[in-house]
């Protein structure tokens, strides 16, 4: 009697195991006829939608890093009968949305047509890495071609080495000098934006003005790393040669040198990162900052507390382009390589840059400064074209003067790893927590962490 | 029960669903654990990694990982040496206080003489911070104690300070603030289980002890801690353990960076930068081995000082 209870018992306990992997495979068949339902019912819906071609997949999966897409997708683009769109949707944070969006690209060539990746989105600091691979493909073979109306650098951020165009932007990121009209006023005497522009389009000047700010209990920007773009932006040498060395620009080191001084002088918050609270809160009422870097969809959607109604100054704001032309992040739309709907994809592209009703529809309803110049030259000529936030001031037409001016020049696969990891480090050295040697050396820890390949200093 | 009379066959061993009993928990060690590990020390040995979307190796290298892990860098620090010292210091400024306070605690709790009411309440109150996810502990310091936190804003609201300290950025007060977590989220532990240790003492003896005159400093010292030490090294070993293990307190308190100058930089924070964008599990693997290696030598050196007394 005992011996069955012990046997039965140890049975339970092997098959319990057992269980705990059987489970696992049972699962995607589980999943497969729940994916292939809509599959099914497409043959009788594929007749009116002629852009969906039979020999097409069925679903399409897009990779994104937040829902800002989404949002422009859903509202503007009508997607063909019998097809069903999946987002995968990862934060950026701790480099999470691109290891996964890694991980599916390595896996590409195997994966189920169903499960592979049909574009992807990119951001300005790590296009590159995906633009300069096999990962993508060549979308002027897709049937996007006509990139009369893009602007030139977000054209050539998505292009390999070679010049194949592998990605569009849906969005143009010219970053203006957001300055406090009030501020402005009592340091300059004006707040007129060509008046303010005149009196702040040298780093010279800007520096002698962030003095007189001081001078009157104001600070001239709330970050260490505020204008770090403008300067970045503008290198003329890459940030790791054809040698793999690791290289300081002299953009790179004039940045350096004047954030020691707006740290040490108080023109700044040493304290504050870009995206911390500390300057964050300086964009309420009763901030002390004169001057902010952003394009578009900063001003819009990150400077929530300079458009708060009770606290913020919503009005009291206008833009210039500043000491440096400059462009600051933006969205590009990836082809991958291996991807089951080359046409659908090529037509999402195509909407997005040429289709003049949608790239309208972002300006007005959604505060963008779209990458189409035909519809931001009408939007910039409209007199009656203004933002409130800004006062009045038509945005669209400060930014389409400073596009000319916005170069795509020395980018590597390293540029983020190298950004941010030159800020994060300095910002203790500006603090005055290390000396420079040392912020420069975990620099080159952090890079070499990342990148085993490149020789630092 | 008649069948208890019956002559019995002799050859019968139950020893066998001994060891089908613990079958499965070999089989789990050997899947899950076992061979991850012999796997960690095999990568060790190569160069693998990912540069960008291109894919290096695995070449085998040797012990060039590990060479390099102990190269100095160009300030002539030994990176591996550096952070392991971080994880120790850490380590010592939140076990110690944790043993000791757990210690006094447990002898408080159980002591017939100081009979403290209401010992479930605050046993589950001194519980209660294990609870937190470890990370949303972090979290919440992060936020109380930021430039602009609430700690600054009573500091300067009483006029204790001028200018709001940056608590995260200096290294004594990020250091006290991750050994202070670890103590709060870990002494009700070790107190719960040294309390079950010193409850398996036969009463009888801290009673002929006190007959024998002797004060409650000597019972400590001479019945209480000699009785209770085999409990103590194990808690002293897995407290080791999970110190040298240290991760996600200061990787979230730092957002991963060890501010400042990588002086909250644990062993594991470290192994963790190279998983990250590099996928490096050549270097990943030889930090693994040598985190190994420190944590046997460590538990075997406590075990053996600690339990001499005990094995006499």
């Amino acid at each position: 009697m005992k011996k069955l209870i012990a046997m039965l018992l140890a049975l339970v306990m092997v098959f319990a195991l057992c269980a705990c992997g059987q489970q696992a495979a049972p699962a995607p068949a589980a999943e497969a006829p729940a994916a292939e339902a809509p599959a099914a019912e497409a043959p009788a819906a594929e007749a009116p939608a002629a852009e969906a071609p039979a020999a097409e997949g069925k679903v399409f999966n897009i990779y994104a890093w937040n829902e800002e897409f989404k949002g422009f997708f859903e509202k503007y683009y009508t997607v063909p009968e019998g097809v069903t769109v999946n987002w995968i949707i990862t934060p950026s944070d701790n480099n999470a949305y691109q290891d996964k969006l890694d991980t599916t690209l390595l896996n590409q060539a195997t994966a189920p047509d169903d499960e592979k990746v049909d574009l992807f989105l990119a951001e300005a600091d790590y296009i590159q890495k995906y633009a300069d691979s096999d990962f993508t493909q060549d979308i002027t073979a897709l049937g996007v071609n006509d990139f009369s109306n893009a602007y030139k650098y977000t054209v050539q951020a998505a292009s390999d080495e070679n010049g194949v165009v592998k990605g569009v932007s849906f969005q143009c990121c010219p970053s203006a000098l957001i300055y406090r009209r009030s501020i402005a006023k009592d340091v300059l005497g004006t707040d007129d934006p060509a008046e303010v522009q005149a009196k702040l389009d040298s780093w010279e000047k800007f520096e002698a003005v962030a003095a007189d700010a001081k001078a009157k209990g104001y600070y001239m920007t709330a970050s260490f790393a505020e204008t770090y773009r403008p300067f970045s932006n503008n290198c003329t040498s890459a940030w790791v040669d054809e040698n793999n060395n690791l290289q300081f620009d002299d953009q790179i080191l004039a940045w350096i040198a004047q954030t020691e001084k707006f740290c040490e002088n108080e023109y700044t918050l040493a304290d504050s990162g870009i995206w911390d609270q500390p300057k964050n809160d300086q964009m309420f009422a009763d901030g002390k900052t004169m001057c902010f870097f952003g394009p578009a969809w900063y001003f819009n959607f990150c400077m929530g507390n300079a458009q708060d109604p009770e606290k913020g100054c919503s009005g009291d704001w206008a833009i210039c382009e500043g000491p440096a032309a400059h462009f600051w992040g933006g969205t590009w739309l990836m082809a991958p390589a291996g991807t089951d709907n080359p046409t659908l994809l090529a037509d999402i592209m195509n909407t997005f840059i040429n289709d003049a009703d949608v790239c309208e529809k972002l300006v007005v309803n959604e505060a963008q400064f779209s990458n189409n110049q035909a519809v931001n030259a009408k939007f910039a000529d409209d007199p009656s074209f203004g933002s409130e936030f800004l006062g009045g001031q038509n945005p669209v037409a400060v930014f389409s003067a400073m596009t000319d001016n916005i170069k795509w020049e020395n980018h590597t696969i390293y540029d983020q790893a190298c950004n941010e990891g030159l800020q994060n480090a300095l910002q203790q050295y500006f603090q005055g927590l290390v000396d420079k040697d040392t912020a420069l050396n975990n620099f080159y820890l952090s890079i070499n962490e990342k990148y085993p390949d490149v020789v630092t200093p | 029960m008649g069948r208890k009379l019956k002559p019995r066959k002799t050859g019968v061993s139950y020893a066998k669903w001994g060891y089908i009993f613990i079958l499965p928990f070999f089989i789990t060690y050997f899947i899950f654990t076992l061979t991850p590990q012999i796997m960690t020390i095999y990568n060790s040995f190569f160069e693998n990694y990912r540069n960008g979307l291109k894919q290096i190796g695995p070449n085998f290298v040797g012990l060039r990982n590990y060479v390099a892990l102990f190269t100095p860098d160009k300030s002539g620090t030994i990176g591996m040496l550096k952070y392991f010292g971080n994880t120790l210091i850490l380590w010592v400024m939140g076990a110690v206080p944790q043993v000791v306070i757990a210690l006094l605690l447990a002898v408080f709790f159980t002591s017939y003489r100081l009979n403290i009411k209401g010992q479930q309440f605050f046993k589950t109150v001194i519980y209660m911070p294990n609870l937190i996810m470890a990370a949303a502990f972090s979290m919440l310091f992060f936020t109380l104690f930021s430039t602009v936190g609430p700690v600054n804003q009573i500091l300067l609201a009483h006029g204790i300070v001028e200018k709001s300290v940056n608590f995260l950025g200096l290294k004594i007060s990020v250091r006290i603030l991750i050994s202070l977590m670890n103590f709060l989220m870990w002494f009700g532990n070790t107190t719960i289980l040294l309390m079950a240790g010193i409850q398996g003492i036969d009463q009888n003896m801290f009673e002929a002890a006190e007959i024998d005159g002797a004060n409650s400093l000597q019972v400590f010292f001479r019945v209480t801690l000699p009785l209770l030490a085999p409990i103590l090294v194990y808690t002293v070993i897995t407290a080791m353990i999970g110190g040298l293990q240290m991760f996600d307190v200061p990787q979230v308190l730092t957002n991963g960076k060890g501010t400042p100058d990588r002086a909250s930089m644990t062993m594991v924070m470290y192994l963790n930068n190279y998983l990250g964008t590099s996928k490096n599990y050549g270097m990943a693997g030889a930090i693994s081995v040598v985190l190994f290696i420190v944590s046997a030598g460590l538990s075997m050196f406590v075990y053996n000082s600690l339990s001499k007394q005990y094995r006499k």
